[in-house]
């Protein structure tokens, strides 16, 4: 039962003569929590936004839910690492945002003024769950401006799960919080994934798919039940970076401790993989997420 | 006292009201000054008469049954107490005393002027000024914002109007103002049409650019990601989000359209304070005039803290 919800089909981009991405292809099934991994400057963030919809790769096809992406719809959700969020509304109406603008239009907004404020209240309560979720709830009434970086960062978080999105973009979303903060959100993610875990086994979809761009690598591992590496350093990789590493991690429950040590044979590899200027062999090897799950 | 450091509220009252103070007091002196010299000025007339009218008497002791004499005691004794009442009534026209902006300002224009004492020049004057300021105001606005925002959110918009905008918005308002008078007419609609205009390039041009500025593209493109129809980005997400910076900046179109209203109505105007303002400078008397002044500035003020009431009680999240 491994639904595929996004699908990168030969995708390929380039600035001018920078050529950034080459030959991208990868599957991701619904309650994944993957995450990407690569150098500085590597196209990371530029593969992000042609999933996202927002700048379309020149080249090959990215399928959400089976359907084409050609602008940002509601199958992708994002968070952006300075936790972009409506400055005009307070942290419960941020949440609710999408509900409102998903699930009724302007037009009827203004000829039902009474049925909205009916319908208004129903969303959110739902946010206040959502809140409640990443642990925010007494913050609902706050404007952002009133909120930490790490509080900003739960409520846009809560902001894009609320809409249930096919898959949900993380732009190192945690990458200008303090370690403490870091830690709580990692958690958090790791909540959500157990979550998964239980809809699995209770035969449904898995309601959250994740790809997390992060620079750390104790993190990629640890929130994450697969790691995917994106490097220009392989063989052809003046054609742009594509995908050189694709691993399945190991898989943490949000109690367990916190071992970074058992992670240095990954890391080892990942660096060694994906990191290192010298690495211009095959890959192959590399990418066998795919082939271990069989 | 360190640079940048705040000082408490009471002592930022109290400043602010010394200097106000200070300017009536530097006024009452002034007017004060004047006003005396102006009554001298008057009074130095008085020393020869009452010479002249001793002389008369000396003579008149000497020879009482001369009726010329009589006559002339008569005459002089007429000018004197004549003179004597002008001394009472001098008063400085330039800058006029506390006491004459109130009997020959105040009183003048509320109480009934004209032949048949039926113009009740503050009254009309505000009732013309404030009509032609607010629909120029409200039209002016509206546009402005309309287009302001449309051009932020479409750049074929703003390709099409930027270069016109912005070369309109360098020609000052009041030279304009002959195109108006000349291809609208004098009438009620050209001070509209001319304070829409006046402020339109400028206004737009301010709006289309904190839309562009002031809404990041990543709350753009994750209000679509969220579900959101072209029109909900526009409404919901750029209109919501400028909407402070938008009502700052009708906050600084105010002047300017009080400016151009009041040129226009010196030119051309036949009721409002501009064209009240004009007939008392071609009299050289300033008691209405000044008064005007003083309501004119306290009406700006008022509009401008109504506009900030409004954007802080829309828009509790963007502080002061
Ligand atoms: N708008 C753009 N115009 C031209 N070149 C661009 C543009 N955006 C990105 N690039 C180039 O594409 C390459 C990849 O950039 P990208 O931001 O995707 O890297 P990244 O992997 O996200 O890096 P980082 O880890 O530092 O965030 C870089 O060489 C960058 O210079
Ligand atoms: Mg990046």
């Amino acid at each position: 039962m491994n639904e595929i919800v996004l699908e990168c089909r030969d995708v390929g981009h380039w600035f001018g003569s920078n050529r950034v991405l080459n030959e991208i292809n990868l599957q991701v099934a619904a309650g994944q929590i993957v995450a990407l991994v690569g150098p500085s400057g590597c196209g990371k963030s530029t593969l992000l936004r042609a999933i996202l919809g927002t700048h379309p790769p020149k080249q090959g096809d990215i399928l959400a839910n089976g359907r084409k992406v050609t602008r940002p719809n509601r199958d992708v959700g994002i968070v952006y690492q300075n936790y972009s969020l409506y400055d005009f509304l307070t942290a419960r109406d941020n949440v609710a945002f999408g509900l409102m603008l998903d699930e009724t239009s302007l037009l009827t907004r203004c000829l039902k003024p009474f049925e909205y404020r009916k319908l208004r209240n129903v969303h959110r309560e739902k946010a206040m769950a959502y809140l409640e979720k990443v642990g925010l709830a007494k913050a609902a009434h706050l404007f952002p401006a009133e909120m930490s970086g790490g509080m900003r960062q739960r409520v846009a978080i809560a902001q894009a799960l609320i809409m249930e999105p096919q898959i949900l973009l993380l732009d190192e979303p945690f990458g200008a919080l303090d370690e403490a903060t870091r830690e709580e959100l990692q958690l958090m993610l790791l909540r959500l994934y157990q979550e998964n875990r239980e809809a699995k086994q209770a035969g449904v979809k898995p309601p959250y798919t994740i790809l997390i761009v992060t620079h750390e690598l104790n993190e990629a591992i640890y929130v994450s039940d697969r790691v995917l590496g994106l490097s220009q350093y392989h063989e052809g990789g003046e054609q742009g970076a594509t995908i050189v590493y694709d691993k399945a991690a190991p898989v943490f429950h949000p109690g367990d401790a916190r071992n970074f040590e058992e992670f240095e044979r990954q890391k080892d590899e990942l660096r060694n993989a994906v990191f290192d200027p010298e690495q211009n062999q095959h890959h192959a090897e590399y990418v066998a997420f795919w082939q271990n799950l069989k | 006292m360190l640079v940048g450091q705040p000082i408490p509220l009471t002592q930022r009252i109290l400043l602010g009201a010394t200097c106000i103070l200070l300017l009536i007091g530097a006024y009452t002196i002034w007017s004060e000054t004047l006003s005396y010299r102006k009554r001298e000025e008057v009074a130095n007339k008085l020393p020869p008469l009452k010479s002249e009218l001793q002389t008369i008497e000396a003579q008149l002791a000497s020879n009482p049954d001369d009726s010329d004499l009589v006559q002339a005691k008569q005459d002089l004794q007429d000018r004197i107490s004549r003179v004597e009442r002008d001394v009472l009534a001098a008063k400085d026209r330039r800058v006029p005393t506390w006491k004459t902006l109130y009997t020959d300002g105040l009183l003048r224009v509320t109480e009934g002027q004209g032949l048949k004492k039926n113009e009740y020049w503050l009254w009309e004057d505000s009732k013309a000024t404030a009509s032609r300021l607010i629909s120029g105001m409200l039209a002016g606005v509206v546009l402005s914002l309309g287009l302001g925002i449309l051009m932020g959110a479409y750049s074929p918009i703003e390709a099409f109007f930027l270069p016109t905008l912005s070369f309109l918005a360098k020609i000052p308002p009041t030279a304009m103002l002959v195109v108006f008078f000349i291809l609208v007419g004098v009438g009620e609609d050209m001070y509209v049409t001319m304070i829409v205009f006046g402020m339109l390039p400028t206004l737009a041009i301010a709006v289309f650019q904190s839309a562009k500025k002031d809404v990041p593209e990543s709350l753009i493109y994750k209000a679509y990601t969220l579900g959101g129809s072209d029109a909900e980005l526009i409404w919901n997400v750029i209109f919501k989000q400028i909407l402070p910076r938008m009502i700052d900046a009708v906050r600084l179109q105010l002047g300017p359209a009080m400016v151009l209203l009041v040129a226009a109505e010196w030119m051309v105007a036949g009721e409002g304070f501009g064209y009240r303002l004009r007939l008392f400078y071609q009299r050289t008397d300033m008691s209405v005039p000044y008064l005007y002044l003083m309501i004119l500035g306290v009406a700006g003020l008022t509009m401008d803290y109504m506009l900030i009431f409004f954007r802080r009680y829309l828009c509790p999240w963007f502080g002061e």
